[in-house]
């Protein structure tokens, strides 16, 4: 990633919008997590584990994410992170916040105001 | 494929983390990794550049990202493994991390809470009983300084039935000669009064006191005042009185209006001039009356002579002792003024000694002293503490059961550094929080225990009653003892399972381990215990429970089935004597006529009453020294009386109409002093008089000794002499009844108001509700004996199932095997069977010892059975085995049901 600058400032901006956003329906474990950004962004935007991980860290120090270790029949237990209560309002806050945001970018960009 | 584990931990070697949640992380960041090699691999990559692009991605991985990993919300990591050094911050995560842990098992959180807060609650009951009894008997400065002073009608004052009280005239000489107290107060005891008010007449209590009652006592009204000095002097010039807390608080809903209030008693009124202290009862520990009035007015108040007439003992008196002073010191300084007054005045001070006494013997004197209160109460505590030392060894297997499923997690965080004392704290820290909660269960318990100890009272009394004191010391108590139930249940559970075998902890052999069989081994020490503390109490419960049955067998020496009374004062309406008499003949007359009466007779007082108790001196043996005389029991009886009561004549006859005024003075006595007087003669015939009266009564029959006092009490002296000789106001109306008595009081009551509605009627009762309030105390007792004995079985029983529960879900595998063996259900569930009812048989085995060396302590407190009494013996053990029987059954068969299949592939 180090070779594309641009990716990286924008995916540390928004990062932890993408996780939150992802967890709000359901708890899911890092490589999920990981796979689904890659895969609803089309590819364009990927994870890897030693972004990923302390983005988690990170956030679960912040009490906005809680890991749970969950052992599951015929599988290996898995550390699956779901959304605090504090989490769920910030998710609410941030998603506010980069509406507005892409909005005015949208309006500041728009031919006629250029 | 690459270990992954081994690539981390090189990369994180820098992070400086706490092991266990290094140990996580490389834990997921390996799955991570080997899920994105898979994924290359399912890509069509081979193996060799799947790993070097995984490990690619690797690459920029910085340990001190991993610094703050996970801080402070891990379970595992830092509370109770390893201590900042500093004990404030480390008691808080331990509290914190105690109440999470209590919080993932509500369950047994909850059952532990609740075995502690019945435990608790028990002591906090009996405490409360003794702290409002024992502790604070009285409302008083220092009462420890307080003594009553009596006279005695022996020289030999140790004779426990002759403390009589002092006349007010002899009250006096005693007060101004005396030099031991600082100061002597006398009241007379509590006094039915007729308070008339808008809604009709009702009884209330009074008693009168003398000027300074309140000055030795040395209290302080709640409102208002007490009696002033001037109010002690002329006879009948002051209508004043104080009244009690409780009743301005429930006749009067605590108005301050009461102040200056009139209260009409006995017809005459009175001006309210204060309200005694919250909880005054007077000098008593149970009972005391509505309002105090002066003294001065006990003349016009309800008895003639009562100031002037040494005669009349009707105050009993007390003082403060002076500083230095004993009560052997005070008793020799008052027999001097004794001798004095004998001296001046022989004709009723004859043989008059004084003596001075504790205030705690009169407080308790119809419990059996303050040393009979002391006995039955610590017998309470005894049985209570038991209850919790069950309690406890319950919640102590629940404890080592958890702490057995939690060995993994000990031995993890033993592995990670925690020292074994830091582990032994963090556990108590739970226990400590676990009994904090029994304790705030146990005192809602207490609570309502003694609002069911206090349900005994009768309504119409309760506000003359003690109430119980929930204090600060009760508060106090309670946690004591929630903190000592701490190290009876918790300390054996964090010692032993602080000390895990890491090793074998650590490979997960959770099931059917040694140590697991170590454990349960130890419960079944606390098990036997249990199961013998509860055969204990249950033993004591049966034991008074015979005891009482036998008291309600024994007979009072008359009948009480088919009796009815009830008592009528017509001094109270102002009836002159005369007019009295005319009352109680007719009286007679018109309830003897009412369908269903047998036979009424009047009588002085109710049976096991403190009965008027007089001297007497026989004619012929006056010279004999007068420590021979006799206290009696003296009750004024119409005629009719002993065969409404159904007491029979042994020799002479009973009283009739002749004996009436103008002829011989006539008295029957009792087969005690028939015997003691005259052990070899005939005692009819012969003459006796009372001390200080002049009258000699000539002997004319002989009747079987009956219980004058209390129910079952040694035999007393008693003289009966006939109503037509002896006029007294105050009288009993006895009747016997062809039915059910019950059915005859209204009727009763209604012909007593049909002669006159200003007459007052009071104690209307029938002879078995006798018998039932002489046995109140005692039933008080049994009633909670044998709630504390229930509640031990429930307990113990409870603590015999989850041990045989657990052990059996410990034992699946083996369960299983032999099952899968050919055992057929019936073995295993002997098997099962036989191991419970072993410890349970040790167990009553040592209940039934340590019941039989307890009952030899109970016995003097026994009515009529053996300490070793085998109905007891036998009730107890046998409750105690069906119900062990069933706490067995339930583990036992769910032991027959397991699947071996499954049983097997679980071990």
């Amino acid at each position: 990633m180090s070779d594309d600058q641009p990716d990286r400032e924008w995916k540390k901006g928004s990062a932890e919008l993408l996780i939150l956003s992802l967890l709000e329906q359901q708890p899911r474990h890092g490589y999920d997590i990981g796979k689904l950004i890659e895969a609803r962004s089309g590819g364009a935007l990927r994870f890897h584990v030693t972004t990923l991980y302390p983005l988690l860290n990170r956030l679960e120090n912040r009490g906005l994410v809680e890991g749970k270790w969950v052992e599951q029949a015929d599988q290996r237990r898995r550390r699956y992170y779901s959304l605090t209560a504090q989490g769920r309002k910030t998710l609410t806050r941030q998603r506010r916040d980069w509406r507005e945001f892409v909005a005015a970018i949208g309006r500041v960009m728009e031919p006629g105001n250029a | 494929m690459p270990d992954w584990k081994r690539e981390i931990e090189r990369r994180l070697a820098g992070a400086r983390m706490n092991p266990a949640a290094e140990h996580e992380l490389i834990e997921e960041l390996a799955q991570h990794l080997e899920d994105r090699y898979r994924e290359m691999l399912s890509d069509n990559l081979d193996e060799a550049a799947a790993s070097a692009a995984v490990l690619e991605e690797l690459r920029d991985m910085d340990a001190k990202q991993w610094r703050q990993r996970r801080g402070k919300r891990r379970e595992l990591e830092p509370v109770g493994m390893v201590a900042s050094g500093r004990l404030m911050p480390d008691l808080a995560g331990d509290i914190r991390y105690g109440w999470r842990m209590m919080l993932r098992t509500p369950v047994l959180t909850l059952f532990a809470a609740l075995s502690l807060a019945l435990g608790i609650g028990a002591n906090t009951t009996v405490f409360t009983i003794i702290n409002s009894l024992l502790l604070h008997p009285i409302v008083a400065a220092d009462p420890s300084r307080l003594a009553m002073v009596y006279e005695t009608g022996v020289r030999d004052s140790r004779e426990a039935n002759s403390k009589l009280p002092l006349s007010y005239a002899n009250f006096e000489d005693y007060t101004d000669s005396q030099q031991c107290f600082r100061g002597m107060a006398g009241f007379t005891p509590p006094q039915i009064f007729t308070l008339e008010n808008q809604g009709g007449a009702e009884n209330v209590f009074g008693e009168f006191v003398t000027a300074q009652y309140v000055d030795v006592l040395g209290i302080a009204p709640a409102a208002g005042r007490f009696f002033l000095p001037q109010e002690d002097r002329t006879p009948g010039s002051a209508p004043v009185v104080v009244m009690s807390y409780a009743a301005w608080k429930t006749r009067f809903g605590g108005s301050p209006e009461i102040i200056g209030r009139t209260l009409e008693l006995n017809h005459l009124p009175y001006t309210v001039v204060g309200v005694a202290p919250r909880g005054f009862l007077g000098v008593s520990a149970l009972f005391g009356p509505d309002v105090w009035l002066p003294a001065t007015m006990a003349e016009r108040g309800a008895f003639t002579g009562a100031l002037s007439d040494r005669g009349k003992p009707l105050f009993r008196a007390f003082g403060r002792l002076k500083p230095g002073f004993t009560i052997q010191r005070a008793e020799a300084g008052m027999k001097p003024i004794a001798a004095a007054l004998e001296r001046q005045y022989p004709e009723t001070n004859q043989g008059r000694v004084a003596a001075v006494r504790p205030l705690g013997d009169e407080l308790f004197s119809s419990g059996g002293g303050a040393g009979g209160l002391a006995f039955g109460s610590a017998v309470l505590l005894t049985i209570v503490l038991l209850v919790l030392g069950i309690a406890c060894s319950n919640v102590a297997n629940l404890l080592l059961a958890r702490a057995v499923s939690r060995r993994t997690e000990i031995a993890l965080r033993l592995a990670i550094g925690a020292n074994r004392a830091r582990l032994i704290r963090q556990m108590l820290t739970e226990s400590v929080l676990l009994s904090l909660l029994g304790c705030a269960g146990g005192l809602a318990v207490g609570y309502a225990g003694c609002r069911f100890v206090w349900s005994f009272v009768p309504a119409n009394v309760a506000r003359n009653m003690i109430a119980p004191r929930l204090d600060a010391t009760v508060l106090f108590f309670a946690l004591l003892v929630s903190l000592l139930s701490v190290f009876l249940f918790g300390l054996a559970p964090a010692l032993r399972a602080s000390k895990t075998d890491l090793a074998a902890a650590l490979k997960e052999e959770s099931r059917s381990s040694d140590r697991g069989r170590r454990a349960v081994s130890f419960a079944n020490i606390l098990l036997i215990a249990q199961v013998a503390f509860s055969m204990l109490c249950l033993i004591t419960a049966a034991l008074f429970f015979r005891s009482i049955q036998h008291a309600y067998a024994i007979s009072p020496g008359f009948q009480t089935t088919r009796l009815a009374l009830l008592l009528v004062d017509p001094r109270q309406a102002g009836y002159d004597q005369t007019r009295a008499e005319e009352f109680y003949r007719e009286a007679r007359r018109r309830v003897g006529g009412l369908p269903g009466v047998a036979l009424v007779s009047w009588a002085s007082g109710p049976p096991f009453w403190h009965s008027a108790s007089r001297t007497i001196e026989i004619e012929g043996s006056e010279q004999r020294k007068r420590s021979d005389r006799i206290a009696t029991v003296t009750f004024t009886v119409d005629t009719d009386y002993f065969t409404t009561m159904a007491i029979p004549t042994v020799a002479g006859r009973v009283f009739n109409e002749n004996d009436r005024e103008g002829t011989v003075p006539a008295a029957i006595v009792n087969q005690t002093l028939a015997k003691h007087y005259w052990p070899r003669s005939e005692p009819l015939g012969h003459r006796f008089r009372f001390s200080g009266d002049a009258t000699w009564r000539e002997v004319v029959g002989v009747v079987k000794n009956a219980n004058y006092n209390t129910l079952g009490e040694e035999p007393q002296a008693c003289v009966y002499v006939p109503l037509r000789q002896n006029f007294s106001y105050g009288m009993y109306l006895y009747v016997r009844s062809q039915e059910d008595p019950a059915r005859l009081l209204p009727a009763m009551e209604r012909e007593i108001r049909g002669m006159d509605a200003s007459l007052e009627i009071g104690d209307v009762r029938t002879g078995s509700t006798l018998i039932q309030a002489v046995l109140w105390g005692p039933m008080v007792g049994v009633a909670l004996l044998g709630v504390f004995g229930s509640l031990a079985l429930t307990l113990a029983s409870v603590g015999l199932y989850g041990v045989m529960a657990y052990s059996v879900s410990q034992r699946r595998r083996e369960m299983g095997l032999r099952a899968a063996l050919g055992a057929a259900p019936s073995v295993v569930l002997r098997l099962i069977m036989r191991e419970g009812m072993t410890l349970v048989c040790y167990g009553i085995g040592a209940g039934m010892a340590a019941g039989l060396l307890a009952g030899r302590l109970l016995s003097r407190m026994l009515f009529g059975i053996s300490p070793a009494d085998p109905i007891s013996l036998a009730a107890a053990a046998g409750a105690l085995l069906v119900v062990a029987f069933l706490a067995c059954y339930v583990p036992a068969r769910s032991a027959t049901r397991i699947d071996p299949m499954r049983a097997l592939r679980e071990g």
